[in-house]
Parts: C-alpha cells; structure tokens; sequence
C-alpha cells in the first residue's frame, strides 16, 4: 500500500516538475526565437500599408505543418504583415505534410468562421477542392501561397504566391551539371545521379523534382549524352523524356519514401549513395536534403571534388544543411523567400480587401554555396 | 510449467536469429553494395532507438497490456530536452536528462491510468500517444530542433552511439544496448519484479491474490517502458541530424511488432528481452535491406508486414504443436 501512493506520488510530483521547467523555459527562450527571423524586414509592397481600410481585418492563414524551420519563417513573416498593416492573422497548420485530412479540416473549420480572406498553402491539391468551391460560395476571397492548385474551381482562388518550384529545381539542376560535367564527360561507364522527394502528392515537391530531372536532361543532351530516368512511377512518368536505361550515359534514379520521415528519407538515400556509379545527388527539400545528409553520416562519400566524391544539392536552409554546406559535404543549395512568401500573401489578401485587383506572383529560388551563402541578398533568406 | 515456456521461447529465438540469418545472406546475395561495412553501420544506427523502445515495452506487452505512447513519445522527449539545449543554451547532458524525466512521467502517468485506474491499455496509452505528439510540438514551439551537430560544441553524446578510431566508425551503441539487453533480461527473468509482471501476465487474480502488490507492478512496468522510450529519444537524436515535432507515430509499432516476432506473447505472461532485440533487427533488416535490392517504398512496407505474418504464423503452428 505504501508503495502504491509513493509511486503515484512520485508520479505527479514528476508531471508537476515538468510542466513548470516546461513552462519557465519557453518563456526565457521566446525573445531569442522571435529574434532571429526578424532580421529581414525587406519585402515587396510593404509601403502600401497606407491604404484606407477597416482596422478590424481578420485573416487566416493555413500552413502545410509546422515540421521544418522553413514554415516558421513563413509564419513570422506572416506576422510581420500582419503587424505592420494592422490587421489581425491567425495561423494553423496539420503536424505533418502528409496530414492531408487535417488540413482540410482546419480550411473548413476557418471558411465556417467567416474571416475577410484565406491564405492556404495546400498539402494536397486535389483535397481542397471541395473546400474551396465552399469558400467561394461563402464570398470568401483565398489566396494560395507556396503551392498552387491548378485545379480550383475557377475564381475561387483569387492569387497564386509561389516560388516558381520547376524552375527552382531547373537552377538546382544547372549547377549541378555545370559541376558534374567535366566528370561525365571523362567517365568511361554510365554515371547515376540520385534523387530523393519525400512524397509524390504536393505541387511544390513534384515541380521541383520534375524540374531537376528535365533541366538535367536537357543539358545532358544538349552535349550529346543520352539519358535514363528510373525509380518512383510518378516521377518516371512524369519526365519530359524517361529514356531507355539500357543505353543511357546518365540514369537518374528517383526515390520516394513511404512517409515523409528523415530516416526513411536516409534509408532511401543509402540505398541509392551505395552504388559505386552515383556521382550526384539531389534533396527536393529540407527533410530529403537532411536525409542524404544522415546517409551520408556512415557512408562518408559527399565532397565538393567532382569525381572522387558525389555532389549533393540540396533544397531550402536549416542550420543543418548550412553547417553541411560550409564544412564541404554539401555542394550547394536551393533556398527560396519564406518569409517574404508569408508577408505578401497577407499583403495580397488586404490589397483584395480593398477592392484591388490581384494577379499571381511567382518567386525565385536561389542557389547559394560556399562562394555566396554569406552575401547580402542570399544570407536573409537561409532561416534556420 | 514454468521450465517448459522457457524452453519454448528459447526456441523461438532462435528460429528468430536464423531467420535474421537468412534475411542477412538473402540481401547480401541479391546486392552487391549491401555487402559493405557501412551497410552495418547504418542498421546499426537506424536500430538503436527501435531496440530501446522495444526493451521497454516487452514490460507492458508480458503483463498482457501495450504502450502506444512510446513512439510520438520519443519524438515529445527529443524535442522538450533539444529545444532547452538548441535554444535555451542548457548543457547538453541537462538536456538529455529532461528527456529521461519526461519520459519517466509519461510511463508514470500512463502507468497509473491503467494500474490503479484500471483504463484499458490499448485506450490509456492511445491517448498519451496524442497527448504527447501535442505536447511535443508545444514544447519546441512547433520548430524542427537539430540537437548540437557533430563536431559543434555539446555534440559529445553523437559518439555514444558512434566513435571514430583510427578513421573507422565504430557502432558503439551496440554495446550499451546489448548491456542494456542482458540487464534487462535478467531483471525480467531472476529478479522479483520480472517475476511479478509475468504473473500478472499470465494470471492477473492468481497474482493479487496471492499477495503480489499488482498495482505497484503493473506501474512499474510502464515506467519502464517510458524510461527506455526517452532513452530511445536520446539515441535518436543522436544518429538523425533534426527532430520534427508531428512526427513518431509508428515507431512503437515497429518496436512492439520486433517484440512479438521476437517471442513475447502477444496475450502477455510469456517473452524475452533477448527475444525482442532479435525481432527488432528482422524489421531493422528489411526496412534497410529492401531499399537495396531495388523495391519501391510502398512495396517494402507489404513485404514487412507479410514477413511478420509469416513469424506470427510460425509461432502460432509452433504452440499447437506443443499442446499436441
């Protein structure tokens, strides 16, 4: 008997303990979180605040999750606008990406709450479908940021904000090659370039990949090789030109995990980094880059010397994949402007608010490496 | 009676290792690039926190109940001590130790809901499943957190798992787990605690009523598994570079389908912790192992699960054997 209430003693007294260190920590570590995306002020637009609209504006806002630090830029610029044009924004998103009925249910939840405007940024894009002819209905003006959905009901979405994400994976794919050519050009054996996308259902993701594999074989033609596109259906089928992997000079080979986890990420890409043919590898985004990266922990065979190492590329920042890029595992990356992204979709949705006639607005990806990850118009956008 | 289960699981084991056996040479006769050190290295890696989460909860699963709770668990543990370290600036090892306290409390907590509560368990630890897959996002604000990287300062404990002589990575981690394994297997097995929890599995009135404290037990084997989910969360970060708050949900799956091709009754009063830590590496196997021989993601998971039908299968024949 004594035993029993020690033990559910000790087990509140445990609980308690946590639930204050829990709390007293957040508190002291909020100010140097909050700091450190605030150091971008710039955007486009910003000085349009002046506009004669009500102060009482309510706008919401729906991520794709929270999972990387690249959504956290997005919300503080978010916040940013929302701050300086005096209206009130509230954010919510899934737990993961592939939570595509969470998602939906958030968007619902907020149509049914009746705000001025929607910023979405759909993890599915035949899911919001629905949800979106409802908002239209509803009068509710959505405005989409970071992934389009081609398919929406026409005039439900008012505005698309973008990083062009094709193109974005086209620039990955120019570097690479640029870097990898002199190697291809020598190799006397056919040559493989690894990919990895953590899924096969979101724009973003897809474009990139899409764009990676086109660009890439397009260079590659253009100097007379011939090119193979192996691996995940959707992104083979999906090539501009699949090609013929037996007599290809260049097999790009696709990998998609199961779940979009970085050890299953890392499993996919061990499994592509073991063969002794692989001079390249690219990371569609964060979580894939990251998972090349933990392949790479035990293989040890990412540099920045063509031929003796692969080269990776990588998608978006995070301190991981910056400390990979200085230290000369990672060969370079892809970043684009969350923060930006997040502050002229909460500009958009205000100039729609007063009555102003919108448009879509594409974004660019940049690539940054050792030679200019510190300069003044790449650093802002490497969030951590 | 007693003897002859242990006989019996005894066997199970090693039909378990043979079959590990024979999945070993089965990937390393189908790929070339399988057969390599680093392939080692990395099922080692990618094994650690599933063997640790399957240690704990061989407890809960031989007193007849389960733990859901362990895997967005480990997630909610990793990201509460990374976040104080990341960006509060604690030491590293404060960090490590909120893990375990977390950890502890949720087994605690989990523990008394269904000792004392008397909650099923399937529903108990369900619902500390979401409380912590929340609870974890909450703590680190909803960030990815990247525990120190290797070769920054507070990276130390990466190479607890994993040393670096001579230019060859060692899997350290091995080591502790295998201690951490016979501990554990001798603490189920000769001590009076193991004892007491394979009574309540077996038979749980037979238990309170001959005098064994079956609530303190039945807390007790929750703690366990909680104590060995935060300390899967510490090896978790330490091999993969971030945490992502969301993520979890379907490790302790994993860890408890290890658990049962491994021997432990999927009814309770019968199991191994030597038995667990073979079921783990089946799945740890197959999960690195058919990446390489080629197979699509989608397809890899069909196989696991129809291989661990097959060792249920096995099991399942084995017992009706025995009754004959």
């Amino acid at each position: 008997m004594k035993k029993k209430l020690l033990a559910t003693l000790l087990g509140v007294a445990m609980v308690a303990s946590l639930l204050v260190g829990c709390g007293s920590s957040a508190e002291e570590a909020a100010p140097a979180a909050e700091a450190a995306p605030a150091a971008e002020a710039e955007a486009p637009a910003a000085e349009e605040a002046a506009a004669p609209a009500a102060g009482d504006l309510e706008f919401k806002i729906v991520v794709k999750s929270f999972q990387s630090s690249y959504w956290q830029a997005a919300v503080t610029g978010v916040n940013q606008a929302a701050e300086e044009l005096g209206v009130s924004v509230e954010c919510n998103g899934p737990n993961a990406e592939s939570d595509i009925a969470d998602q939906v249910n958030m968007l619902t939840n907020y149509i049914n709450a009746q705000p001025d405007g929607i910023g979405l940024a759909a993890c599915d894009q035949s899911a919001v479908l629905d949800a979106l002819q409802m908002a239209m209905d509803a009068g509710i003006p959505v405005v989409c940021f970071d992934s389009g959905v081609p398919d929406a009901p026409a005039g439900s979405v008012l505005s698309t904000i973008a990083t062009d994400n094709y193109g974005a994976g086209a620039t990955a794919a120019d570097n690479l090659y640029a870097a990898l050519k002199d190697t291809i050009a020598s190799a006397t054996a056919p040559v493989r370039i690894g990919e990895v996308n953590q899924e096969s259902t979101s724009e973003s993701i897809t474009q990139r990949g899409l764009g990676f594999i086109d660009k890439f074989t397009e260079l590659a033609k253009a100097d007379g090789y011939t090119v193979a596109v192996v691996g995940n259906e959707f992104y083979v089928n999906g090539a501009k030109d699949k090609g013929d992997e037996a007599s290809a000079n260049i097999i790009i080979e696709v990998a998609v995990p199961a779940q979009t986890t970085v050890e299953l990420c890392a499993t996919e890409a061990s499994a592509i980094m073991n063969k002794s043919d692989v001079i390249g590898m690219f990371g569609s985004n964060q979580v894939a880059a990251e998972g090349i990266l933990s392949a790479n922990e035990n293989l040890d065979v990412l540099g920045t010397e063509p031929g003796t190492k692969i080269l990776a590329a990588g998608f978006d920042a995070g301190s991981v994949i910056k400390q990979a890029i200085r230290d000369g595992k990672m060969f370079g990356a892809v970043t684009q402007s969350p923060l930006a992204m997040g502050k002229t979709t909460v500009e958009t949705l205000y100039a729609i608010a007063n009555g102003e006639t919108v448009s879509d607005i594409a974004t660019d990806g940049y690539w940054y490496d050792t030679t200019n990850m510190d300069s003044a118009d790449i650093a802002p956008n490497l969030y951590d | 009676m007693e003897i002859k289960k242990s006989k019996k699981i005894f066997k199970q084991e090693v039909i378990v290792f043979l079959v590990v056996i024979a999945l070993l040479l089965f990937f390393c006769l189908m790929s070339p690039d399988f057969r390599k050190y680093t392939t080692i290295l990395t099922i080692m890696d990618y094994s650690y926190y599933i063997v640790l989460m399957s240690i704990g909860v061989t407890f809960p699963l031989i007193t007849g109940g389960v733990d859901l709770s362990i895997g967005t668990g480990l997630i909610c543990y990793s990201l509460a001590g990374g976040y104080l370290v990341v960006h509060a600036g604690w030491p590293t090892g404060l960090g490590m130790l909120v893990s375990i306290l977390f950890g502890v409390a949720i087994g605690t907590l989990n523990g008394v809901l269904i000792g004392v509560m008397d909650l099923p368990p399937f529903l108990a630890t369900l619902c500390t499943c979401m409380i912590t897959r929340g609870l974890g996002s909450i703590c680190a604000k909803n960030f990815g957190v990247s525990w120190p990287t290797a070769g920054t300062p507070g990276s130390w404990f990466r190479s607890i798992f994993k040393i670096t002589v001579n230019g060859t990575k060692l899997p350290l981690g091995f080591v502790w787990v295998l201690m951490l394994v016979l501990i554990m297997n001798f603490v189920l097995k000769h001590t009076k605690m193991g004892r007491y929890t394979i009574a309540i599995g077996s038979n749980k009135e037979a238990a309170i009523l001959s005098g064994i404290n079956v609530k303190f037990y039945h807390i007790m084997a929750y703690v366990i598994s909680g104590f060995f989910a935060a300390l899967a969360s510490i090896a978790y970060s330490a091999v993969f570079a971030t945490v992502q708050p969301g993520t979890g949900a379907g490790f302790e799956l994993e860890a408890i389908g290890g658990a049962i091709v491994g021997g432990v009754s999927a009814t309770g009063g019968a199991g191994s912790i030597v038995g667990s830590l073979i079921g783990v590496f089946v799945i740890c196997l197959l999960k690195t192992g058919l990446p390489f021989i080629g197979l699509q993601a989608n397809w890899q998971q069909i196989v696991t699960g129809l291989v661990l039908i097959g060792a249920v299968m096995v099991d399942i024949i084995k017992r009706k054997r025995e009754k004959k």
